[in-house]
């Protein structure tokens, strides 16, 4: 620690603080325009400037770090003058355009001009008369406000890994760009127009839509992924504007991605259902929530009488609060008596949460949102984590350029693979036998925790499970190289501190519940304990609904029984779930719905499985009402009614209550703290934690073969994440529609045009969609995103009955 | 070229320390950076283009335009301009049509004004490609482009 003193008060810091940290620390405000918490320290602005007692220059307090003794002032007239002089030549060449600019109110330059400069200016300059940047989709670039304080170029850079932008020439000419001043087109995160403390940089979709000083500020929890970040939404008229990152706030830390940031706008979608919906003829008649109600109640009493509660199934939404997903539950429970609930969940997480249960014996197995950093060797399984998980994959990156040795395996180029220290691109699907490859060179070459693993059960069965897995066989599996292969390895293997990560989603299909288990095996084997494993729940309150029970019941059925087996149930209740699209193999899918007696859908549009349902019901969106996340960190988190949308829609478990009075049952929940109250008496028990190797083999999906010649990856896109994202209009406007991935070399062979039409096969069905062309996929295989409802992609993919989804062979056409 | 930027990757502890060196090379091979040139830089180095335009553009040694067989860099700095380097400036006009960031009709010459090449003590100087020219004249001027076809 060091002692210095700012403005006559001691302070003690750590070392290699710079001054403004010890300044900030302490409470004593040191202006500045381009100082950024997390980014290195840059320079640029002086504006920071600050006396040091012994020496004759004024210091910049951002990238000066302290020493023992110092005796620094933040305000004197001297430094009073230095500031003034700075701001009054940066205003010579602003367009002091603030009558029009979105920033007057909340801009840094404004704040710093009125509290130091004179009314009069000394100098005269050029103005900079740049063309605005409006051809972007999300974000504006108006250089002539621009102040060059670098801060855009790092955040997009240096935190980001993206370097879309950056500072071309120099001088007066100097400007921020992308390379070749070219329209922006990158991640759209947003990240720069939040740092930006001007208004060079701005959001498409907020522009002039407010003054800041109409704006009232409420945070909530963001709607989409596992990671929880807080978000601070921006309302004006009851109505949701705007959505930023304040720093240091929220898990996050005030960083958001591009859906946390602009995709809240779904929830003003012109297409949200207002009232509820019954089925007449071939299309609906609005009812009122009384005619609506009733007739449920009536139908499901009557399928019960006719055919035990047995025939009536459930399924529930990660997307939805702990509260409705508990309503779900308690519904089929007490008052249809059944206990056949489940939820996408089991396409994804319920396969992490087997792996933790099966090999450490824990009830669940949260992420650490800062797990990555300072670990020595990061492994990471054919997961885009950066795209599923956006703002926690940041950390993987900050780990990276702070010296951990990132070791992506991966067929698809990603964000991470570019940031890697070694990407292995290995064929699709294959992980687990790079992984069983992995934990037979740590066996023959000693290089495991001899004591830890003796003491788990199951050692000498692993060791032969893992006998076949010569490098020479991985290696013809996975289409590494052998010598890359090794020494990748026994780099992991030899590290001081190992963490392994992966994803299992709904739409992904590269990895299932073995690839899990195969992780676990290696991190058991070298001693590492469950922390060292991170695989996150999917979306904003998968992780809740899960621990909350909305899964099948110990007599109940689960989605694949109750959707895909010979004997579908009859009746069918959904909330905020849209298995016709999201579900794999789709037209088994809708064959099951359509041969349902009766099914409700309660989401907040007509989906393509809502237009197939009985009765529709209208919901409230998490902006709409109160209740409680639960992260991928296993945190709590509330989300408030923080939006006045029209129609004031119902809360999905008011819904529900409502239901189970018109069924003649008092089901309490009368508020919703009452209905939190009930939620918090239940405590789950606490088991005894017992590690166990699970030795598995690797199983191919699909090999493509003469007629079906292409391995189809599918997954999830930065911009989209299924259901939510894809009824945004922001990121609609950053990508619409579903596209085929395709490499150059395949494009040729198969005649297929950049933005052509295609026609993609298996064996299950077709589909028509854009193709793309980019070597961000290898040869013999593409890429699919699945969410998108137009496209069906799922038509393509199929259901194992052990409930994996494996990899699926196509075929293509380019369309004339 | 790409050959040459991977052996200059070896040298440096991280890609981006390369970025300089291997615009280098790619202008020596091509005469100038054109848009390819520095696409192929980033993709060799791993960077953004961004970076790699960004650094091109900063500097003025990189020629971001078609330029001439041979480049005459001038200085027009304090101690050149005191001892008419904007005498010489104007004679490569008259002479040759050659304007400061032009190139000769034929080719043959590109003009750069350069800031102080460190060469103030046998000011007026200028650089042709690599070769450095000091005590210039308007005399021995032309002799010494004479030399370059
Ligand atoms: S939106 Fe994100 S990716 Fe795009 S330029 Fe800004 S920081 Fe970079
Ligand atoms: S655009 Fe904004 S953040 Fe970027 S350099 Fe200019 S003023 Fe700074
Ligand atoms: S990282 Fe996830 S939680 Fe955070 S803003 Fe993006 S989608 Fe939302
Ligand atoms: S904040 Fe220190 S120079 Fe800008
Ligand atoms: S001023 Fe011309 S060489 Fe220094």
């Amino acid at each position: 620690m060091i002692t210095l003193t700012i403005n006559g008060k001691k302070v003690v810091v750590p070392v290699g603080a710079t001054i403004l940290e010890a300044a900030l620390q302490n409470g004593i405000e040191i202006p500045n325009l381009c100082y950024d918490k997390r980014l290195s320290p840059y320079g640029a602005c002086r504006l920071c400037v600050v006396e040091v007692e012994g020496q004759k220059k004024l210091l910049a307090a951002c990238s000066t770090p302290v020493t023992e003794g110092m005796e620094v002032k933040t305000e004197t007239p001297k430094l009073f003058k230095a500031r003034q002089t700075v701001l009054e030549l940066l205003l010579v060449h602003h367009p002091l355009d603030c009558p029009v600019c979105d920033k007057a109110g909340e801009c840094k330059l404004q704040d710093l001009a009125f509290k130091y400069c004179s009314t009069k200016s000394r100098f005269k300059g050029e103005k900079k008369h740049e063309l605005v940047d409006t051809g972007s989709p999300i974000v504006e670039r108006n250089s002539n406000r621009c102040i060059l304080c670098g801060k855009c170029v790092r955040v997009c850079g240096e935190l980001q890994g993206v370097g879309a932008i950056n500072l071309l020439g120099r001088g007066f000419a100097s400007k921020i760009s992308p390379a070749f001043e070219e329209t922006l087109d990158c991640e759209f995160c947003g990240q720069c127009i939040d740092a930006c403390p001007v208004g060079a940089l701005g959001s498409k979709p907020y522009k002039y839509s407010s003054r800041a000083w109409f704006l009232e500020a409420h945070d909530n929890i963001c709607p989409y992924c596992g990671v929880g970040c807080t978000v601070t939404y921006d309302i004006r008229d009851g109505k949701i504007i705007r959505a930023k990152g304040i720093e240091g706030k929220g898990i996050n830390e005030g960083n958001l991605c591009v859906k946390g940031r602009f995709g809240f706008d779904f929830i003003y979608s012109k297409t949200r259902l207002k009232t509820p919906l019954i089925k007449e003829g071939d299309g609906f008649k609005s009812a009122s929530w009384e005619e609506a109600l009733n007739h449920i109640a009536k139908k499901l009493k009557a399928i019960k009488d006719a055919n035990g509660a047995d025939a009536i199934g459930a399924i529930g939404s990660p997307r939805c609060t702990v509260e409705d997903n508990f309503m779900l539950r308690k519904f089929m429970k007490d008052v249809i008596g059944s206990d056949n609930i489940d939820s996408s969940a089991r396409f994804g997480y319920a396969k992490i949460q087997r792996a933790v249960e099966m090999s450490f014996g824990l009830e669940s197995l949260p992420v650490d949102f800062n797990s990555p950093l300072g670990k020595e060797a990061i492994l990471i399984i054919e997961s885009d984590i950066t795209s599923t998980h956006p703002v926690w994959g940041l950390n993987f990156l900050k780990a990276q350029r702070k010296g951990s040795f990132l070791i992506t395996a991966d067929t698809r180029e990603t964000k991470l693979t570019r940031h890697s220290s070694q990407w292995l691109r290995l064929k699709p699907g294959t992980g687990t036998a790079l992984l069983n490859g992995i934990i037979k060179i740590a066996f023959d070459e000693g290089l495991y925790d001899k004591e830890k693993a003796s003491r788990i059960s199951g050692l000498s069965f692993l060791s032969d499970g893992v006998k076949d897995y010569t490098s020479k066989k991985v290696s013809d599996i996975t289409g590494i190289s052998e010598d890359i292969f090794i020494n990748t390895a026994k780099r992991f293997l030899k590290a001081g501190s190992r963490l392994i990560s992966l994803t299992i989603g709904t739409s992904e299909d590269t990895k299932g519940l073995n690839t899990a288990l195969a992780a676990a095996n290696l991190l058991l084997l070298i001693g590492e304990g469950p922390a060292s494993l991170q695989m996150p729940a999917e979306y904003c309150n998968t992780f809740g609904m899960w621990h909350q029970g909305l899964r099948q019941g110990r007599s109940g059925r689960d989605i694949i029984s109750m959707l895909y087996g010979e004997d579908t149930v009859k009746a069918l209740y959904i909330m905020g779930e849209n298995p016709a699209v999201t579900f794999p193999d789709a037209s088994t899918v809708d064959k099951a719905l359509r041969g349902l007696d009766f099914l409700v859908v309660q989401d907040i549009m007509l989906t393509e499985t809502a237009k197939l349902a009985d009765v529709v019901l209208p919901a409230a969106s998490w902006a709409e009402k109160d209740g409680t996340f639960i992260c991928a960190e296993g945190i709590e988190q509330k989300v408030q009614k923080i939006s006045q949308t029209e129609g004031e829609p119902v809360p999905d478990w008011q819904i529900l209550r409502n239901l189970s009075r018109a069924m003649g049952f008092e089901v309490g929940a009368k508020d919703i703290s009452a209905l939190q109250d009930e939620i918090n008496e239940i405590k789950t028990a606490e088991r005894t934690a017992e590690t166990i190797f699970n030795p598995v083999e690797y199983i191919p999906g699909e090999v493509p073969d003469a007629d079906y010649p292409l391995t189809m990856i599918t997954g999830n896109l930065m911009q989209h994440s299924g259901a939510l994202s894809v009824m945004s209009r922001s990121l609609s406007h950053v990508l619409a529609d579903a596209f085929l991935q395709i490499s150059n070399a395949d494009a040729e062979k198969y005649n297929v045009r950049d933005e052509g039409f295609v026609k993609v096969a298996s064996r299950r069905g077709s589909v028509m969609v854009k193709a793309r062309i980019s070597d961000e996929v290898p040869q013999g295989s593409v890429f699919l995103p699945v969410h998108f409802p137009h496209a069906k992609i799922n038509t393509l993919t199929h259901l194992s009955l052990n409930g994996e989804a494996p990899l699926s062979a196509v075929k293509i056409e380019a369309v004339k | 070229m790409l050959k040459e930027i991977e052996d200059i990757k070896a040298k440096y502890p991280d890609t981006r320390a390369a970025l300089l060196p291997a615009l280098y090379i790619a202008q020596k091979e091509f005469g100038w950076l054109s848009l390819d040139a520095m696409k192929a830089v980033a993709n060799a180095l791993n960077l953004p283009e961004s970076d790699v335009r960004g650094t091109a553009s900063f500097y003025s040694m990189f020629r971001l335009k078609p330029a001439g067989r041979n480049l005459i860099q001038l200085c027009t700095n304090i101690s050149c301009m005191i001892l008419g380097a904007e005498r010489l400036r104007d004679l490569l006009k008259d002479r040759y049509g050659l304007l400061p960031g032009g190139t000769t009709e034929d080719g043959r010459f590109s003009l750069v004004i350069m800031e102080c090449i460190g060469a103030c003590g046998t000011a007026p100087a200028m650089l042709v490609n690599t070769d450095l020219y000091e005590n210039l004249t308007e005399h021995n001027i032309a002799e010494i482009l004479g030399k370059y076809k």
